[in-house]
């Protein structure tokens, strides 16, 4: 090892002890260090974003006894190499936060068996790596109710990133929640092939309004969708965090991440020595995603909306009871039945009613 | 008044290689004075930029890793740019390849075939670079379209093919239709040469085409017409020289060498398709291509020193927590110094004053 990296260390230890000193929360004489990987920029307003405003709070709530650490914008290829250099560095607890960078994981994780691994999404998990993510359809039932209250032309516009099962399960559930409304309801999906690309999520609204929809739902991460939906006096709802300063007048809700508890639980197991792997399915009642006030709804709508979101967040409605039929006729499960939940992260079906092709 | 450069006679000898080392003090001053402006002991960024990326076996694995597509990609870059032809799309040549390559590891998953799988593999992804090569070059030499765009608008045919085979019939099963091919199997994946570390055999690849590529410039006649052929074009005719047959040859030498270095990078780094490979390997070639000043030894210098830089940028947001912003920065000072010093070594500038009758025509 280099001499440099032993006098940053031993900075950074010195400094970090001299900080415990005056607040004995947790008995640990260095603090630990968390490590984040980033897919994109910390600054993408969107999914990165929400995860590094997750690390402040985890920084905010455990104070000196937490020293975090980011990597941003990191390539799938490189991903097992930043994560050895956390682990080497001293970071106990890393959080990878993105699909893609599971498999790295995977194979990285055994080859640091003293560093625990939490991938936000993945297919499976190991001796030092645990799974999590938000329920964020739970959401999307919502805005399916609030939908098909607002639209007068009784269609939704739905921009869509890629035909992955979270963003079918998501467009099966909102009209799920239209239909619980008015059976009429129709909907209609430009996919973008982006999770953040300004220029194609405003062309894609544009469309969707030159349609006829009213109400614009979005799975890409970028305000544009809402702004276009402001200046053309429609509605539209926020992805990621709270938008309703970027369309005052259009903005009805967003589904807003928040990792924050999250984080803060998972490095108070690390320190107290109970971390287990899990596989955590967060809904709304567990705080990792929320629904930021609800503005341009009258005082009925939003209580309404906001009953079926606590209905949901204390389990009495399920967006996925039966009876469940696709798009081609075939049942999947009949009324009384649920969908497990590998069967709705494995979705790829639209349910009948919804006449959209899949790109394929 | 104005600035004129005009190019030097001939650049002094020692100059020229002095000239890189005085890019790196300009870079190692200004970096200085960045990260005391933010408040870094100058002494301890500097050394996690430049020494930590090089500081113990397992670093040095890594950045072997991390700089063997590069060489591999810009030596055949060189051979097209001393002769003139234009290839931008070795980013898509390098998708090719893996797609080429991940074609047989996936036909292949899931029954033992023996070792032939990696380097068959291998081929196809050289045969996949090529063919995605000569789309350019058979256009440029039977209708005289522009390589530059042809090849530069080809990277975006591979990715979206790449994106579409890896969501549609590439994709994993068992993947839960995330958008990813299988895990390759052991044998599909590129052969590593350590057991602590990823260094693979991609690496020794890579050397042994700098020394062919460094042989065949200097050497052999085909290094004599790629050289003359940019240089002098006229008299290549004259030679008897083919420009047209140079044209098809150097494009697949450098789609086979892209190709190579993708199916090198998905077998070794990632193990799968995915709907992005790259971290833009076939774009950064351009630049560690001129950086070598278009020399097969110098594409390795430059390639490795390209890889500190990123892997150093990638270091010093760990232990110094810099925004990847700042590295970055840093990052464009170091090219900029190295340009802007070969820049005062080929030109000269003079200072003219503006003679107001040439203004006239």
């Amino acid at each position: 090892m280099n001499i440099n990296r032993r006098q940053v260390l031993g900075g950074a230890t010195a400094l970090a002890g001299a900080a415990t000193l005056g607040q004995p929360v947790f008995a640990q004489s260095n603090p630990l260090q968390v490590g984040f990987i980033y897919v994109g920029p910390v600054g993408d307003f969107g999914w990165s974003t929400m995860h590094d405003l997750g690390r402040k709070r985890l920084e905010e709530v455990m104070g000196a006894a937490v020293k975090t650490t980011v990597v941003e914008s990191v390539a799938a290829n490189d991903m097992e190499r930043v994560a050895t250099q956390l682990g080497r560095q001293g970071h106990r607890l890393i959080f990878t936060t993105s699909f893609s960078f599971f498999q790295p994981t995977m194979r990285v994780a055994p080859t640091l068996p003293n560093v625990f691994f939490e991938s936000a999404t993945g297919t499976q998990t190991a001796a030092n790596v645990s799974l999590y993510n938000a329920r964020f359809y739970e959401g999307r039932y919502v805005q399916g109710v609030i939908a098909a209250r607002k639209s007068k032309s009784k269609t939704i516009g739905y921009i869509a990133a890629f035909p992955v099962p979270e963003v079918i399960h998501a467009i099966n559930t909102v009209m799920r929640g239209a239909w619980s409304v008015d059976p009429a309801m129709k909907i209609r999906v430009i996919w973008v092939n982006a999770w953040f690309n300004p220029g194609r999520e405003a062309d894609a609204a544009r469309a969707l309004i030159d349609q006829g929809c009213d109400v614009i739902c979005q799975h890409t991460d970028s305000p544009a969708p809402l702004q276009l939906a402001n200046e053309r006096g429609v509605f539209g709802f926020g992805q990621a965090s709270d938008m309703t300063r970027f369309a005052p007048k259009a903005h009805l809700t967003s589904s807003v991440n928040s990792w924050g508890d999250y984080y803060v639980e998972r490095a108070k197991a690390v320190i107290a020595g109970t971390w287990k792997p899990g596989d955590v399915w967060g809904g709304l009642n567990s705080g990792m995603f929320k629904l930021a006030p609800f503005t341009n709804m009258t005082p009925e709508e939003a209580s309404e909306a906001q009953r079926i979101a606590d209905a949901i967040s204390t389990g009495r409605l399920h967006p996925f009871d039966g009876p469940i039929v696709r798009a081609d006729g075939s049942t999947v499960v009949p009324a009384g039945g649920r969908l497990t939940d590998d069967q709705i992260r494995a979705q790829n079906y639209f349910y009948r009613g919804i006449e959209v092709a899949l790109p394929s | 008044m104005r600035l004129v450069l005009s190019k030097r006679e001939n650049s002094s000898r020692w100059m020229s290689l002095l000239s890189p080392l005085i890019a790196v003090a300009l870079t190692i001053a200004s970096g200085a004075v960045l990260f005391a402006a933010m408040g870094l002991d100058p002494a301890k960024a500097l050394a996690i930029y430049f020494l930590s990326p090089i500081s113990d076996t397992w670093a040095l694995q890594e950045l072997a890793v991390k700089a063997t597509p590069l060489v591999l990609i810009s030596v055949g870059l060189s051979l097209c740019y001393l002769s003139n032809n234009w290839n931008i799309g070795a980013e898509g040549q390098f998708v090719m390849g893996a797609i080429f390559g991940g074609g047989i590891a996936i036909a292949t998953h899931g029954v033992a075939n023996g070792p032939w799988v990696f380097p068959a593999m291998m081929l196809a992804g050289m045969i996949g670079g090529a063919a995605l090569a000569m789309i350019p070059a058979m256009l440029k030499t039977r209708l005289s379209v522009n390589e530059i765009l042809t090849s530069l608008m080809l990277v975006y045919i591979a990715e979206l093919l790449l994106d579409w085979l890896v969501r549609g019939p590439w994709r994993d099963p068992k993947g839960f239709n995330f958008p990813q091919s299988v895990m390759f199997e052991a044998e599909a994946q590129t052969i590593r040469l350590t057991s602590d570390g990823r260094i693979n055999i991609g690496t020794l690849i890579a050397l042994v085409v700098v020394v062919l590529a460094a042989f065949l410039l200097s050497r052999m006649l085909k290094g004599f017409e790629i050289r003359l052929v940019g240089e002098a074009p006229r008299a290549a005719r004259f030679a008897g020289f083919s420009q047209s047959r140079l044209t098809w040859t150097v494009f697949a030498i450098s789609g086979a060498l892209a190709g190579l270095a993708g199916i090198i990078e998905v077998g070794g780094t990632m193990g799968q398709l995915q709907p992005t490979i790259s971290p833009g390997y076939g774009f950064t070639a351009i630049i560690v291509a001129f950086l070598g000043r278009l020399n097969p030894i110098g594409c390795l210098i430059a390639g490795v020193f390209l890889a500190i830089t990123f892997i150093g940028g990638e270091n010093a947001q760990i232990a110094l927590r810099l925004p990847l912003d700042v590295t970055r920065v840093f990052q464009g000072l170091l090219l900029f110094f190295v340009l802007a010093c070969d820049a005062f070594l080929i030109y000269r500038v003079r200072l003219v004053r503006s003679a107001p009758q040439e203004r006239s025509a």
